[in-house]
This record gives structure tokens, sequence and C-alpha cells, in this order.
């Protein structure tokens, strides 16, 4: 397809744009449209969302009382195994990247598609097959180890364990390929005139995050594979009573899972700045400094993996360069959200769901941050790891900010999915349940933590004894968990009833400025007749847009509120050729 | 692009740093040296346990590194959030904005920028300062330790040892004792699961790792009776894996001493290896042993949890059990009332294992016997 170096010439679409596909499995099933695959991987992710959202509310009632209400240790133990494996690689990885990332980064970058579409269409159906994988072991007894399945107790888990390796494998081969992919769209794609400093900020975070996909995933690919190896062949890598290494394990798990956590992490920095600037109706402020900032994060977040396991049975020297290093990364990341806060100053805000989103993310993701920082600390790491201070930041992190991003990407990008607009009304009552949700729930954590409750515990009645408070604030968090899941509620409700009830989105609704919204809603499957050009970054609200060559006419001073409606979807040129 | 002359939208200018913006930050401030007294002088038990009246000489350590960041962690969200609720209410968009109203256009403050980026830098240097300060009193700070105990991860239990004393403390019933004002080390493994030897109060935690030994070193300061939780998952029943641990004066700890040397000798004198039953020995064997032995014993070299433990005392192996002696009936008997920790793995105490001196007879005559 194209190289970024196309002249005037090139843009003549009717020689690159082949016939639409026909018939329902070519168009959506097996389908090589970015987008399709991006509302594939939507779906399936919301799927999955809603089955470990449910795991998470069997474990949060579980604990309305010590001794443990409704399940056994042993099914208890399952339960957060699979919420938590779910939520990382069958949820967070393929929604931002996956869902997010497919349908918007070719768009932003003026692409027609990503460089691969079979290697696309092959990673999402690869990723409902680890579903179903992790799925079945449920049948053989389920895995109990979390979501981490430390060896040796995993290895406890018999065929269930083995399963569990054999989808987190299955997933890997989706993400590393997903990575390549995004890494050559990018830097072979992008439309004429954009050079690295005019792409979206989105795109930025998507390259830094499909750099970390790639090479992170074979560690735990190679993690999981010998774990799987010793389940299966009994090949004893990571049990120490035969020879292996118990804590061999955890350098390679974490060698990946660290960089996951930023690989869930990077997308929603770059949902948020995105919906920061055309929401606060300003620039960006210190664009560089927010794209050279993702970029330090995915290179740091290489080398920090072991903050993870300061009790675990590492050289006590080993434990100064990792917490110097996880501090060092708390700075790009501070970075970016006085960058953000600036980005507010001097705007004219426009309330949207969106920017609620983005708002909320400011204050729970500086809040899991911070923690994240006093946890890097080696010695109150000693006292916070393993208890529920963990799990409270890591949720702040996670929740408050992946999800938050990607919740606030929703009604953003829904307009251009579907061509129609959300309900503000509901999506808005969604943000308000969520964030409350998320607060009352994971905040006692903090101090449940501190205190001494250790997470991963299916009943508690030690511990409610020495601090009697701990059944109360337990119950509290149930009740709150339970807004999160009313959230989700009214969110999924909205997706399908603003798809025939939402008003006509137009081209551009928000008065935003990167390419995507120069093309109709929904676009054509070919993206762009004409490969635009690209002039400047997309954030100056002053100046006109900085593109030529566009496909519809648009608003050059684009304004919120003001409905451009798409022209009427071109002919599909070459499919008569 | 020929609308490149179109007029470009209004901005709406602001004056100043904002209206207000300076009484907020007053209002900020206010709130984070609250916060900062708070985490200095005011009691912050409920937050970490016993760190008003310290139980280890590390809890102080480790806690004042918490309040430093807490101090100027709090400060900065309470900055943070402040601002971002703050510009979200002052410069959202009014209904009187002329039509298509932009924000103030500008791009970047180098100088800003440099000082947001040196504050944090600097605060985060002030913390690995301090950090590698408490970090080297944890792991080379604590003198030369007067009393060694080792603890031993099972599931679902911890195993509490005093080399040199005989006593082995078996803590699915009883606690660990460990004497104040002295510096103690405790040496940790597992015999079989990675657990985490935490008592909260002390703040210090370490993974108990098999074919692994780990030290941790402090001195209690202050008596009490303390949970010690496990805290890396280690099974179904992790989350009843509990102990107690029990710091008492030292004159106490060596009256407890004492007493348990004496029990254990009282019970090694009830031992009478003559009156065993191997025809016992054998329904013993599979009923207490097969778990973690191959049952009927098979050869040294055939491993399940423990060695085969056939031709025990002329398998060459064998000695290795008994400092490259053969070992002898009394050597056996010792092992099956005291237990085994070293290079072939961890064998609980006869405690543990639930023998009575007449199950001690019957296996070690039902072991002798298969030659």
């Amino acid at each position: 397809m194209h190289a970024g170096t196309a002249t005037h010439d090139t843009h003549d679409a009717s020689s690159h744009i082949h016939p639409p596909p026909e018939g329902f499995i070519a168009k959506y099933v097996f389908s090589l449209d970015h987008k399709v695959i991006g509302f594939q991987y939507f779906f399936t992710g919301v799927f999955i969302l809603m089955i470990a959202g449910s795991f998470a509310e069997l474990i949060r009632i579980q604990l309305v009382d010590p001794n443990g209400a409704i399940m056994s240790h042993s099914v208890y133990n399952s339960m957060f195994t699979m919420h938590g494996t779910a939520m990382v690689w069958l949820v967070l990885i393929p929604l931002v990247t996956g869902a997010i990332g497919n349908f918007v980064m070719p768009l932003q970058i003026g692409a027609r598609d990503v460089a691969f579409p079979w290697l696309n269409m092959i990673s999402f159906w690869i990723f409902p097959v680890a579903a179903v994988i992790l799925f079945s072991s449920l049948l053989f007894g389920s895995p109990h180890a979390g979501w981490t399945e430390y060896p040796p107790v995993s290895l406890q888990d018999g065929t269930a364990g083995a399963l569990w390796c054999m989808a987190i494998f299955v997933i890997g081969i989706s993400s590393t390929m997903t990575g390549l992919n995004f890494m050559v769209t990018i830097i072979k794609m992008r439309a004429p005139g954009m050079t690295w400093t005019r792409m979206p900020l989105f795109v930025w975070a998507t390259f830094a995050t499909a750099l970390m996909n790639m090479i992170a995933t074979v560690a735990l690919s190679a993690a999981v594979g010998a774990l799987f190896l010793e389940h299966v062949f009994n090949v004893p890598f990571f049990d120490p009573s035969r020879g292996g290494s118990a804590v061999l394990f955890q350098h390679m798990f974490w060698f990946y899972s660290h960089p996951a956590v930023y690989i869930f992490i990077l997308p929603a920095f770059g949902i948020i700045s995105e919906v920061l600037p055309t929401f606060a109706r300003k620039p960006i402020f210190g664009y560089k400094m927010i794209a050279f900032s993702s970029m330090a994060i995915a290179i740091l977040g290489f080398t920090v993996w072991m903050h993870h396991m300061f009790p675990s049975g590492v050289a006590p020297w080993l434990q100064i360069p990792f917490m110097i290093l996880t501090l060092a990364i708390g700075i790009p990341t501070g970075i970016k959200i006085f960058s953000w806060i600036a980005t507010l100053w001097g705007g004219r805000i426009h309330y949207t769901t969106s920017m609620l989103y983005a708002l909320g993310f400011l204050i729970a993701f500086t809040f899991g941050g911070i923690t994240g920082v006093i946890l890097a600390s080696v010695p109150v790491d000693l006292h916070m790891h393993g208890t529920y201070f963990v799990v409270g930041h890591f949720h702040y992190v996670v929740a408050g900010g992946a999800v938050m991003g990607f919740f606030a990407a929703i009604p953003y990008w829904y307009p251009k999915a579907t061509g129609r607009l959300m309900s503000e009304k509901l999506a808005k009552l969604g943000f308000w349940l969520f964030f409350i949700g998320l607060n009352g729930t994971f905040l006692p954590m903090h101090w449940l933590g501190m205190e001494g409750m250790p997470r991963r515990y299916a009943s508690y009645a030690y511990f409610a004894k020495a601090f009697p408070d701990a059944v109360f604030w337990n119950r509290f968090e149930t009740v709150f968990s339970f807004f999160m899941v009313a959230s989700v509620g009214v969110m999924v409700f909205n997706l399908v009833w603003s798809l025939k009830h939402g008003k006509p989105a137009g081209i551009n609704p928000w008065g935003a400025r990167t390419l995507e919204w120069t093309i109709s809603s929904p676009p054509p499957y070919y993206n762009f007749k004409h490969i635009p050009e690209v002039y400047d970054r997309p954030y100056n609200f002053d100046k006109p847009l900085p593109y030529g060559n566009l496909d519809n006419v648009v608003d050059v001073y684009p304004k919120f509120g003001e409905i451009v409606m798409p022209s009427p979807v071109p002919e599909p040129v070459g499919a008569g050729h | 692009m020929t609308t490149a002359e179109a007029p470009g939208p209004p901005q709406v200018p602001v004056k100043g740093l904002g209206p207000g913006f300076w009484q907020v930050t007053a209002v900020l401030t206010v709130l984070s040296l609250i916060n900062a007294w708070y985490f200095l002088f005011g009691n912050i038990d409920w937050l970490m346990p016993g760190s008003a009246h310290p139980v280890a000489d590390r809890t102080y350590d480790i806690d004042g590194l918490f309040k430093f960041c807490a101090v100027f962690g709090n400060a900065i969200f309470i900055y943070v959030a402040g601002y971002v609720i703050y510009f979200a209410i002052i410069f959202r968009a009014r209904s009187d904005d002329p039509p298509g109203a932009i924000g103030v256009q500008i791009h970047d403050a180098p100088k800003l920028e440099i000082w947001w980026t040196a504050i944090p830098t600097l605060l985060l240097v002030v913390l690995t300062v301090l950090t590698i300060n408490v970090w080297y009193k944890i792991y080379f700070g604590t003198g030369a330790p007067a009393l060694t105990t080792e603890v031993i991860g099972h599931q679902f239990y911890f195993e509490f040892r005093y080399p040199g004393m005989k006593a082995s403390v078996f803590s699915k019933t009883e606690p660990m004792h460990l004497p104040v004002g002295v510096p103690v080390r405790i040496l940790l493994t597992s015999a079989d699961v990675l657990h985490q030897f935490w008592v909260p109060e002390i703040r210090l935690k370490l993974a108990t790792v098999p074919g692994l030994v780990q030290s941790m070193n402090f001195t209690p300061i202050r008596t009490g009776t303390f949970d010690i939780a496990c805290s890396e998952f280690c099974g179904p029943d992790h989350s009843v894996m509990q102990g107690k641990l029990i710091i008492e004066p030292v004159s106490d700890f060596q009256k407890w001493i004492v007493a348990e040397n004496k029990a254990a000798a009282a019970n090694a004198g009830k031992l009478d290896l003559s009156t065993g039953d191997a025809g016992i020995g054998k329904t013993d064997f599979a009923a207490k042993c097969a778990s973690c032995h191959i049952n009927p014993p098979a050869p040294f070299d055939q491993k399940l949890v423990g060695p085969g433990l056939l031709h025990i005392t002329d398998d060459p192996a064998h000695p290795k059990l008994v400092d490259g002696k053969a070992p002898t009936p009394a050597d056996i008997a010792e092992i099956l009332q005291k237990g085994y920790t070293g290079p072939i793995g961890t064998m609980p105490n006869a405690a543990g294992n639930g023998l009575s001196s007449a199950d001690i007879s019957n296996l070690t005559a039902y072991l002798v016997s298969l030659k």
C-alpha cells in the first residue's frame, strides 16, 4: 500500500482501493477491515469484561463475612485467579490496543488500513480461542494461584494450570503480532507530511505500546511455555525439590507483566491526550514532552520489574538499582500529569462524558501513581507487599487509569464508529456511578492493607479479631463495588440504545482536529478516498485544520457542538473497474 | 486550503493566572500543611499498627520513610486534584461565550516545565537517600545476632526451630517466642511452596522460598503477642495460615526454652526402641509416611517428597542423613522425633507428623527390618 513519501499523483485513489468485501463472512467475521476488527475486539472484550467483573463481585460478596460468606476457599481462589487473568489479558490489553488502537490509529495517521490486514485478522481470531481455553479450565478445576500463577504452588493446579499456560501463550502470540503490525503501520503508513512530531498523541502512545507488546510478550511466552512443560511433561524448571528455581519464574513473568501495566496505561494516556485538548479547546500543553515521555516510560518500563519481588528472594543490593529506576519512571509520568493540568488552564472546558472521565482519570491516576512511588521504596514495600494496599494501588492505576481512559474513549469515538452520538445523560450517570464506585471500593483497601490484611485471603477472621473495623470497611467496599457494576450496565445499555436512538453525529460532533474527524461517520470501508496531506500538528485551535486533499468539505475551524453532516459516502472507487 | 484566510475563532483571555488562583493555592497549601502536621505529629496507629510504640527497631525506621512519603505524596495529590477541580470549574465554557470560543493558545512554558520536573526529581532523590539509609540498617545494621531461629513454611503453617536448643516448635498450635532487646536473626525457608513470613507490627516481610535460605534481622524492643500472617498465596488454605509471635522478657524466654527442652527430654526418655513392632510399623508407615515417602519403601533415589526408605541402614546413599555414618536405629528414631532439615529436604518433627513414642519405635523397627 502507501509509503509515507507518496506524491500528489498517487493520491488518485482509484489504483489503490479494492472493491468492498461482499457477503456476511467476509464483511463481519473474517474481515480484513481494521475498523470491523476493532469492533470485534470491542464486543469480545466488553463481553469478557462482564464475566470477569462478575467474578470480582463474587469476590466482594465473599468478603462481606470475615469467615467467607458464600464460597469455599478453593472456589474463592479460582475466582480471583480468573478475575485477574481475564481482566489483564482478555479485557484490558485487547480493549485498549485491539479495539481502540485498531479503530482509531489508522484513521489518525490517514491510512486505509493497517500494514498487514491478514495478520490483524489472525491476531483477533486468536483472542477468542485463548478466551475459550482459559474459561474451559474452569471445567478442569480452575487455576488457583492468582493471575501471577507462581510456581511451585501453581504446579498443584494440574490440568487447569496447564490450560492457563496455554491460554496465556496463545493470547501472547496475538499481542506480539498486533504489536508488530502497529509498529510497521505507524512507521510506514503515515499520510504524507505527517512527520513524527506531527502525529496525534494517541498514535505516539500506540507506537510505544506496540514496541512493548512486541518485545516484552516474548518473555511471558517463555515463562508460561516453561511452566506448561513442567505441568505436562514434568520438566523441573521451577520446582526446587527437583532442582528448579522458584524465583526464576517471577523474573520472567514480571519482565513481561510490568511492561504489561504500561501496555494498557499508555493507550489510556493517549486517549486522555486527545480528549483534553478537544474539550478544553486548547493545544495540548508540551506536545513533545508528552510524546517523548511515552517513549521514556516504554523503555524504562523494561527495567523495573524486580520491584514486584523485593521480599521474594533476591539479592539485597539488587533492590536499590531497581528502586531508583522505579522512582525514575515517576518523572516522565509526572511530566505528563502536569502537562495535562496545564492543558486545562485557560481553556473553555466542555463537560462531555469523555471530558468527565478524563478529569476523573487525572485525579484517580495521580493517586495510584503516588501510592506506586510509596511502594517503590524498598523498606516500605517490605511492609506493604502482598497486602490490600497493593490491591488498592493497582486498581487505582488500572480501573482509575486504564479503564477510565477506555471509558473516555467510548463516547468520544462512538459517533465516529456508528454515526450517532451516545446519550450524554446516560453516559454521565455511568461516569458518576463509576467514579464513586471506584473510590468507595478501592480507597479503604489502602488502610486495610497497612493495618495488615494480606491479599488473596478467602477469609480474614483472625484479622477482623485484631481490627474489628475491617468488617465494616469490607462491607463498605462491597456496596460501592456494585456502583461500578451499575455503571457498566448503564454503559452497555447506552451502547445499544444509542445505535438506534442517538442523535446523528455528523462528521465532527466534538470540533476535534485529528484526521478521523474529516471523514464521514461511520467511515467508508477504505477510510480515505484521497490520502490526506498533513502540514502541522493537529491541536492548534486558532489555526485552520492543517490538512490538504481532504475527501469532505469540513469546517476549517471546527467548533464544538456544530454538527457538520457527512457528505454522502462516496462510491467505492475502483469497484467498477 | 483556500479557506486559510477565514477569521480564526475568538480566544477567551485570562487575567493573570485566573480568578482566585492564589487564594486556591493558599487553601491547597494549608491542606498540605495540615496533612504534614498530621503525619508528623498525629497518631497514625490506625494506619500503621504499633506506630506509636514500635515493636522492633526497624518499625521506627520504616514508619519514618512512610511518613516522608505520606507528607509529600499527599501534598502532590492535594495540589493535583485541587488544580484539576479548580481549573475545570473556572475555565468551563459558558453560555455567553462567543460562538466557537477557544481557550488561550499556549503550547508550552519551558521555565515552568523545568520546575515541575526538577522539584519531583529532587523529592525522589531525597526519598532514595532516605531509603538507602533504612535499607542498609535492615540488611546490614543489626549487629551480630544473639539468637538465631529458623522459620519453615509449610502448607499451611509455620514451623519454628531453635537450633542448638533442642526445642522445635510447631506452630499449628504453638506460638513462636522471641526475647525482647536481643538482636535476632530469623532464617527462613520453605518445605513446599512459596509463603511469606510477616508480622505487621514489625513491618519486615520475607518470602520463605523452597531451596533458598533467607535471613531477616531485627531487635524486638517491646513485649506483646502478635499475629504472624502468610502473605504470599500458598494454596487452598492460604487465608488461615497464621501463627502467633510472643515477644517476652529474656528471663521468660529462657524459662520457656528450659521447659521445652525438658519436655523434649521427657518425651525422648519414654522412647523404648526394644518394644518396636515391625508389623504395626508397616501399617503406620502406610498411614502416616506414605504421603511423602513411596510406599512400599523404594530405593533412596526414588523421591516423592522425601527420599525412598528401602534398605535404610545399608544403602550407601542413606548415610548422608547422619554425618556420613550408616544410621543406627537410634539415629532413625531421632530423625522421626526431631524432624529433619538439610540438603535432602525438610521433614516435620514427631508432633507435626502426629507420631507418638510408640509409633516411633514401631516405625524404626519396621524400617530397620527392611534389609
